[in-house]
């Protein structure tokens, strides 16, 4: 199948995406030898980069349609990994989260990163046949049932912030899917309201726990907060942020805010507090730009889909990839709460390096079939 | 779009998620704007802010030294545990004090409260807090040993002021304390540069020269990280030792006359030895006496605050220099300067100098005592040689209060000395007393009478008494008590082209300021002193104390006794001298409280003072006539 392709899908292949995905990596490889240059966290990135893109480049090659038709079946694997990882004794437990799987000469790997993709094609496979009704409130529940047993599931571990990345999944695919736009008003209203509610009778009922509470209010009312407490991350992130200026502070790695330890998880959640540190304005707009390219270019990808399947893999995953970018950046720059959800292509993190890439993967693929049909 | 199914305008769906995105980034991007560029100063501070610490290097404080070079008064380093404030602001402070009351040999209690205290000043002065003085070798090792556990805690070089003498001078010395929160209120401390934590001179030279003896600290520069472990040192600033002082004291001097009181009937007492032609002071004893080293080492623990409460309840009053502070009778030491009146304002003359004894003196129906018997009618200079008192009733009568008052002006008994210890107390006078001062009530010619013989209306400092008494052997000159004889120079400390930079500090000398006169003649100068060269050396009242080949000229006291120290029924026993008598090198002045005479308890002590001073001029007391030798009454 791949030598029937080949020679013609060489010229639609994608390269500008491909190569601005393994430029990013790169960028952000040298930011996590900036923020912690005596670990490896940088050389293993790398590494993780040329398997992350070998991985792109077989799902690129591979026709998505069939990937599509197997949907079930990963998403099947997809749900026995995490259970797996919940499991005491198969599960790795780090700061307090069970979200680690071991596997022997792999290393350890965050199923919930990977599980995405099958819960995308899943989506995709419901709802990517024709139709010409708009979208049944029968279709919308067992849209949110897809979700909600991934969902389920990492809340065991418990990683909230994983969480919050799968919910533009659905949105996504459900607004895409036909629902009335008159539902998608009434939806954003109700949710409007329904926040300040919710969050009231999480309060009161001790659901949402105390740290939580903290946090929000760090971005909420930043000055009356201890600085030393909860909002700490938020006050240092911010910090290293403006101490950054136009073109990053010229301050020796020995002294920065991630060496002397003031910036916590420099190489992870906060590599954009340590970018705008050394590369200032110019380098944060550059990351900025490149990430907007790059979003570009995976919906132009979609909107060239040859059918609706491809075009919902493709939207879904960049619809989850820039809300995952605007949540990560608006926490390292003090405007949303510390969740913990890593910066897609820059924080360390191999796991979430070669879900990106089987992301980006399917969008090139999806390109070059455009005229197959 | 490529398939076509259309429906429900999935362009448009498309567009806008691809403005939402658009929106979402563009958001990001004027926060940073906003961040970097607009505020970026203002965190690139922040950040300064949180890494760089400046921890003080103290300067060491000079030095005190006697004028032969003897060390009175060091610096010494010791070590202190401080803990870095940073860790008081994570939360309880209680979780740390058990580990270090612990690990370090503290009581839990007094630590809680001092981490309590210091956590619940709002304001940022305290960068750290000394959570141990004086720390051991072992406490050292365990701080460093604990450095994962608790990177807060370091530990501190603190020089601490060392009194190696002790007992010895301590009235003179001082000791130095932390500045307290009244005088960081004073503008006289703030102005200064001092802050709270600063240790200055509390009492003594320590407090007087205080400018003189202090340097300047320096500090190092130094990043840290968010748990305060030292990472990199940027820069040092040096500190700058303060000035050694080099006093006017004779250390031997001091120690003999220290020796004298200790030895003496009550061991309570004064002995002032100092040159009566430049009023540098040898010796001054004030006893008992204190150790100063228990208010600079010992001032914050519990014992330590236990000793200095005992030392202000003792009855004794160790902390009292009595030499400036003490108020006695004068008795019959008044009559030096009261004789030096009556001839300067003429109510007795060199030529006619008799005046009836009596043995005592009627006024109105009350006879007062001559208390050593009748003398007939003694010159001035007899009188002075046997203590008559009969004569200065009589004369004190001629001079009128009047001239009591002159006398009193004349001999600047009416103000302070001016030495150079603080809190000095200026004599009491009949000058002070209503009658007199506000001319309302009554001066009966017996008050006169009492005030004749430096009884109820007069009490006098010693270093006030010795101070008129000295000017009868130089010719009348009145010079101002002092300590100080000169600071020395300290070179320059730092970077000349930094603002830290501190230039030479040159040496001072003492500026010897012309001195008060007391107008008299030749003739009668002489006269004076040859009734105080009789009184020791002619058949007079301390004729015991007789010393061959060095003439002394003294006047004995013997003071009923008032309500200083302990209150014993007995006398103050006085004897105020310079010698040689025609031309003084040294003048001593010894009072014994509540020991009785003065010839038989002052007098010698004195004398053991003069012993000492000859030892060290090189004359060798076995050539004495062995009748002069151990006169005292001990």
């Amino acid at each position: 199948m791949v030598a029937v392709l080949e020679r013609r899908s060489l010229r639609d292949f994608d390269f500008v995406l491909a190569l601005l995905a393994v430029a990013i990596v790169c960028f952000g490889s040298w930011m996590i030898f900036k923020a912690q240059p005596t670990e490896t966290y940088w050389q293993k990135q790398l590494i993780g980069l040329g398997v992350s893109f070998i991985v792109m480049l077989v799902v690129a090659f591979t026709d998505y349609r069939k990937l599509v038709d197997y949907a079930p079946y990963f998403y099947a694997i997809g749900l026995v990994l995490l259970i797996l990882v919940v499991i005491p004794g198969i599960g790795m437990k780090i700061n307090g989260q069970r979200c680690w799987l071991k596997v022997p000469l792999i290393g350890q790997f965050q199923p919930s990163e990977f599980v995405k993709i099958p819960v995308v094609l899943m989506l995709a496979k419901y709802f990517g046949i024709r139709r010409d009704k708009t979208l049944s409130l029968r279709e919308l529940a067992i849209g949110i049932g897809i979700l909600a047993i991934p969902a389920a599931l990492i809340l065991l571990e418990p990683d909230a912030g994983q969480i919050i990345t799968y919910l533009p999944l659905l949105a996504v695919v459900i607004f895409l899917a036909a629902i009335k736009m008159r539902w998608v008003i009434g939806l954003s209203v109700l949710a409007i309201v329904m926040i300040p509610v919710a969050w009231t009778i999480g309060v009161r009922t001790g659901k949402i726990k105390d740290y939580q509470v903290q946090r929000i209010n760090a971005i909420l009312y930043p000055d009356t907060v201890d600085p030393k407490g909860y909002a700490y991350h938020t006050i240092q992130s911010t910090i290293t942020v403006g101490k950054g200026k136009v073109y990053g502070s010229d301050t020796d790695t020995e002294t920065s805010q991630s060496a002397l330890k003031f910036l916590p998880e420099p190489h992870s959640d906060f590599i954009f507090a340590v970018t705008a540190e050394n590369t200032g304005f110019v380098g944060c707009i550059g990351l900025l730009l490149a990430y907007l390219f790059l979003i570009s270019r995976l919906l132009n990808a979609a909107r060239q889909s040859p059918d609706r399947e491809g075009m919902l893999v493709v939207m879904a995953f960049t619809g989850a990839m820039t809300f995952q970018i605007f949540m990560n950046v608006g926490m390292a720059l003090g405007i949303l709460p510390v969740i913990g959800v890593p910066l897609p292509m820059m924080s360390a993190g191999v796991s979430a390096v070669l879900a990106t890439f089987i992301a980006i993967g399917f969008a090139i693929s999806v390109k070059m079939r455009r005229y197959v049909n | 779009m490529k398939f076509e199914d259309l429906s429900q305008n999935l362009n448009a769906r498309i567009a806008a998620i691809q403005i939402i995105a658009f929106i979402l980034l563009a958001v990001l991007g004027v926060r940073l704007y906003y961040l970097q560029i607009v505020k970026g100063d203002s965190y690139a501070e922040r950040a300064e802010e949180q890494r760089v610490r400046r921890l003080p290097i103290p300067a060491p404080r000079g030095a005190i030294l006697d004028r032969n070079g003897k060390i009175l008064v060091d610096s010494r380093p010791t070590y202190n545990v401080i803990l870095s404030h940073d860790a008081l602001k994570k939360g309880d402070v209680s979780s740390i004090v058990q580990p270090l009351a612990d690990g370090l040999g503290l009581d839990g209690d007094v630590l809680q409260e001092r981490l309590e205290a210091a956590k619940s000043s709002t304001s940022g002065e305290y960068e750290s807090i000394v959570v141990k003085e004086n720390a051991s070798v072992n406490d050292i090792t365990w701080v460093e040993a604990h450095n994962l556990e608790i990177p807060e805690l370091r530990v501190e070089l603190q020089p601490q002021r060392n009194y190696p003498l002790g007992k010895t001078l301590a009235h003179v010395l001082g000791y130095v304390g932390e500045i307290s929160k009244k005088q960081l209120e004073d503008s006289k401390y703030t102005e200064r540069g001092l802050k709270s934590g600063d240790i200055i001179g509390k009492d003594g030279l320590e407090s007087t020269y205080d400018a003189v003896l202090r340097g300047r600290d320096g500090y190092r520069e130094v990043v840290v990280d968010s748990r305060s472990r030292i990472k990199e040192e940027i820069r040092v600033v040096p500190p700058q030792p303060g000035q050694d002082l080099v006093t006017t004291v004779d250390l031997d001097l001091q120690r003999a006359a220290e020796e004298q009181l200790a030895n003496s009937a009550t061991k309570r007492g004064v002995i002032i030895a100092m040159d009566p032609n430049n009023d540098e002071i040898f010796a001054l004893a004030s006893a008992p006496s204190y150790d100063p080293n228990v208010f600079s080492q010992a001032g914050n623990s519990k014992e330590g605050r236990k000793m200095i409460n005992a030392l202000y309840n003792d009855p004794q009053k160790p902390l009292l220099n009595r030499a400036i502070r003490g108020r006695y009778y004068p008795g019959s030491t008044w009559k030096i300067p009261e004789s030096v009146a009556a001839l300067q304002q003429g109510a007795i003359t060199t030529k006619e100098s008799h005046i009836v004894c009596g043995g005592g003196i009627q006024v109105g129906n009350r006879f007062t005592r001559d208390t050593s018997g009748n003398h007939g009618t003694p010159d001035l200079p007899t009188a002075i040689t046997h203590s008559c008192d009969g004569y200065y009733y009589r004369l004190a009568l001629k001079m009128k209060p009047e001239g009591l008052i002159k006398m009193v002006e004349e001999f600047e008994y009416d103000k302070q000395t001016g030495i150079d210890l603080p809190a000095e107390l200026t004599s009491r006078t009949p000058k002070y007393y209503k009658p007199i001062k506000e001319k309302t009530g009554r001066w009966g010619d017996i008050d006169t009478v009492f005030s004749s013989i430096g009884q109820v209306y007069v009490e006098v400092t010693p270093i006030s008494m010795i101070r008129a008494v000295s000017s009868v052997g130089v010719g009348g000159k009145m010079f101002v008590p002092h300590f100080f004889k000169e600071a020395k120079a300290v070179s320059a400390a730092g970077d000349p082209d930094t603002p830290e930079y501190q230039p030479e500090r040159p040496a001072i000398g003492y500026d010897l300021k012309p001195p008060k006169i007391i107008q008299m003649t030749q003739e009668q100068n002489d006269y004076v002193l040859k009734g105080m060269w009789g009184v020791v050396n002619n058949g007079g009242t301390a004729g015991r104390i007789k010393m061959a080949n060095w003439e002394i000229a003294g006047k004995t006291g013997t003071a009923q006794n008032s309500s200083i120290g302990s209150g014993g029924a007995k006398d103050h026993a006085w004897f105020v001298s310079f010698a040689p008598a025609y031309k003084p090198e040294i003048s001593v002045i010894g009072l014994i409280e509540n020991s009785g005479f003065g010839a038989a308890n002052a007098a010698p002590a004195v004398r053991g003072v003069y012993e000492e001073y000859l030892r060290k001029k090189g004359v060798n007391f076995d050539d004495l006539k062995p009748e002069v030798k151990a006169v005292a009454k001990r």
